[in-house]
């Protein structure tokens, strides 16, 4: 029996486990976008800088956005953004921060949620004005309990009035591809043109933006739209490659790639498991079928069929491992919690996945109690009353 | 007539050695004998007893049970046969030691497919019918050697069987208790039950009404007990 609780156990477990990881991904990638290409301005030294400048790429600019706009198939919204790290100041509090530059688009494109004003709106956009969305762990440094709405923050040498805050969200705990681990609840939203009117980046010849943000029409554009913008920005930038793109989605199949060989593995060790399991409960049933010999022949007397025989041993089979099975989806719960609780893995448990569990352990009994109750019913009653 | 036996043979391997156990066997036995089946062991007895129960067929010949032809049933139908019309005794009783007595009784009806509540006042009346009413929550550990063989003789009955067929059933039991055995027998027998009585005890034997010896596979004598000091003479109507 304890291969089947083992079996079972490590069979919810492991799709827990799965599960949770999926979902965490989704959710991840879900924030980027599932449709969206992100091109990043890369991260470079002062003197790549100077290098690139040299051959007369400008780096990120709000002209590549325009022409990747016009020219890319399958384009849905732009929104580009600008970024610099700064204080963020309320009264005696201060709060390090990324300071970026959005446009409208950014709101439908992103999965942002408001908690309460509102978001950034084409007015304030247009009128360059000098209003500012917190994140939620921004909004929690400076403001604790106060209400942010409406109060002035002072970012570099600006005052900003606050107009939202945003819900908190998940944290990215590692770097994807090109964008670079944060805390996204402490960014501060301010206008584009207002940020590129009042903000200026440390080092002069760094880009104008840091992120164009590419949304199309379907997961199947992805592919041809990315290369274009690589063309794009290729001549754009004189073949300096000082940006990257990064496709959320293919990063996304990558991991479910990943995920495939780890599931199947799970499921392989779960198989066997399962197997010695109930291998084991056949050979219980054997020998019990062996001890109960006389009691067979003595059923078969008085009017037993073989039939009934075989339901009787079967039964049996399927008792144990359906205890088996109850005491494996027990403990596979019980460690799924545990690991969430204990480790940094997420766990998720599936409903199904202990039907399923169940499912299989009932399986494993029928099958594997097949034999020895077969055994049982072809015993010949004449010489099994006389077995001692 | 319950049971016509018309040239049956028997014969098996074993090893390498073929047994011709049962030859060109006739016999004939009505409703309501009492008959006794005697010889010494390597006779053929056990296997003609086999026979008689369903639990063995012939090789050639037939065996009719109140004009079936058992012969060539099926393994389903053998079953339902050991089932509804043959009520075994065993030398050693034969009980299921992890049952109680009642449930011991009931089993024949459960595999008659017979519901709960009817069942348990067959097994009830059974029980009371062999004087064992006050034991049916007992398991056989719990109780005499006797007491065993009533609720086996019990459990027999419980379907109704055409025939009562007792492989020596007083073999394990000492002479006081087995003469209690035996009286059982006789009033099962004026109850209107068919009794046949496999033994190698003469005195066990002489309870029966006719017995049949069987030496070397065949037939060897078939006689009506007519000094039966044992059993009142019954007079068949």
């Amino acid at each position: 029996m304890l291969g089947i609780i083992f079996g079972v156990a490590s069979v919810i477990t492991m799709l827990s486990i799965g599960e949770g990881a999926k979902r965490e991904a989704i959710a991840k990638y879900q924030d980027l976008g599932v449709n969206n290409i992100i091109i990043r301005d890369k991260k470079m030294t002062d003197t790549e800088l100077e290098e690139v400048r040299a051959k007369f790429s400008q780096g990120l600019s709000p002209e590549d956005a325009s022409m990747i706009k016009e020219i890319v198939p399958g384009v849905v919204r732009i929104a580009s953004q600008a970024e610099i790290s700064s204080e963020a100041k309320y009264s005696d509090k201060s709060a390090k921060s990324t300071v970026i530059g959005i446009t409208p688009e950014y709101t439908e494109m992103l999965n942002y949620k408001i908690e309460r004003g509102k978001f950034i709106d084409d007015n304030q956009y247009k009128k360059e004005l000098k209003v500012c969305v917190l994140g939620a762990g921004v909004a929690a440094s400076l403001f604790r309990s106060e209400d942010p709405i409406g109060k002035m923050l002072k970012i570099e040498d600006q005052w900003m009035e606050v107009v939202g805050v945003l819900k908190s969200k998940a944290l990215f705990t590692e770097t994807v591809g090109e964008l670079a681990a944060r805390d996204l609840n402490m960014d501060v939203y301010v206008p584009l043109t207002t940020f590129l009117g009042r903000f200026s980046h440390e080092n002069q010849l760094a880009s104008k933006i840091q992120q164009i943000t590419v949304q199309v029409d379907g997961s199947d554009k992805l592919e041809e739209a990315s290369k274009v913008i690589n063309e794009i920005l290729k001549r754009h930038h004189y073949n300096n490659e000082d940006y990257s793109i990064v496709v959320p989605y293919e990063l996304l199949q990558q991991e479910e790639k990943e995920r495939q060989i780890y599931n199947f593995l799970l499921g392989a060790i779960a198989a066997i498991s399962l197997l010695v399991g109930g291998i084991g409960i056949m050979n219980i049933m054997l020998a019990t079928v062996m001890e109960r010999t006389r009691e067979i022949g003595i059923r078969r007397a008085i009017g037993a069929r073989k039939s009934d025989i075989m339901s009787q041993f079967v039964t049996e089979a399927v008792a144990i491992s359906i205890t088996g099975g109850i005491i494996g989806v027990l403990l596979g719960v019980t460690l799924s919690l545990t690991v969430s609780l204990f480790t940094d893995i997420t766990t998720y448990i599936q409903p199904y996945s202990i039907f399923i569990a169940f499912g299989f352990s009932v399986l494993v009994g029928i099958s594997f109690g097949y034999l020895p109750a077969k055994n049982a019913a072809n015993l010949k009653p004449i010489d099994s009353i006389r077995y001692e | 007539m319950l049971i016509e036996i018309k040239n049956l043979s028997k014969d098996y391997v074993m090893g390498e050695v073929e047994v011709l156990a049962l030859k060109d066997i006739n016999l004939q036995i009505r409703q309501n004998e009492y008959v006794a089946i005697m010889g010494p062991s390597g006779s053929g007895k056990s296997t003609f007893m086999n026979i008689l129960g369903c639990l063995d067929t012939p090789t050639t010949g037939e065996y009719l049970f109140n004009g079936t032809d058992v012969s060539s049933l099926t393994d389903d139908a053998l079953s339902a046969m050991r089932n509804k019309e043959i009520g075994f005794i065993f030398q050693n009783f034969n009980l299921l030691p992890r049952l109680n007595a009642l449930q011991n009784v009931e089993l024949p009806l459960i595999y008659s497919g017979v519901k709960s509540e009817e069942r348990r006042e067959r097994a009830l009346k059974a029980l009371g019918r062999v004087g064992l009413a006050d034991r049916i929550h007992h398991k056989s550990s719990e109780m005499s050697g006797g007491q065993r063989q009533r609720v086996a003789i019990a459990r027999a009955l419980v379907t109704n069987p055409g025939i009562l067929l007792a492989d020596e059933p007083t073999g394990a039991l000492d002479s006081k208790t087995g003469d209690e055995i035996m009286v059982l027998f006789n009033e099962l027998h004026q109850d209107g039950n068919t009794i046949i009585l496999i033994t190698h005890e003469q005195e066990i034997a002489d309870h029966a009404h006719r017995t049949i010896f069987i030496k070397d596979g065949m037939i060897h004598s078939d006689n009506k007990n007519e000094l039966n000091h044992k059993t009142p003479v019954f007079i068949q109507s």
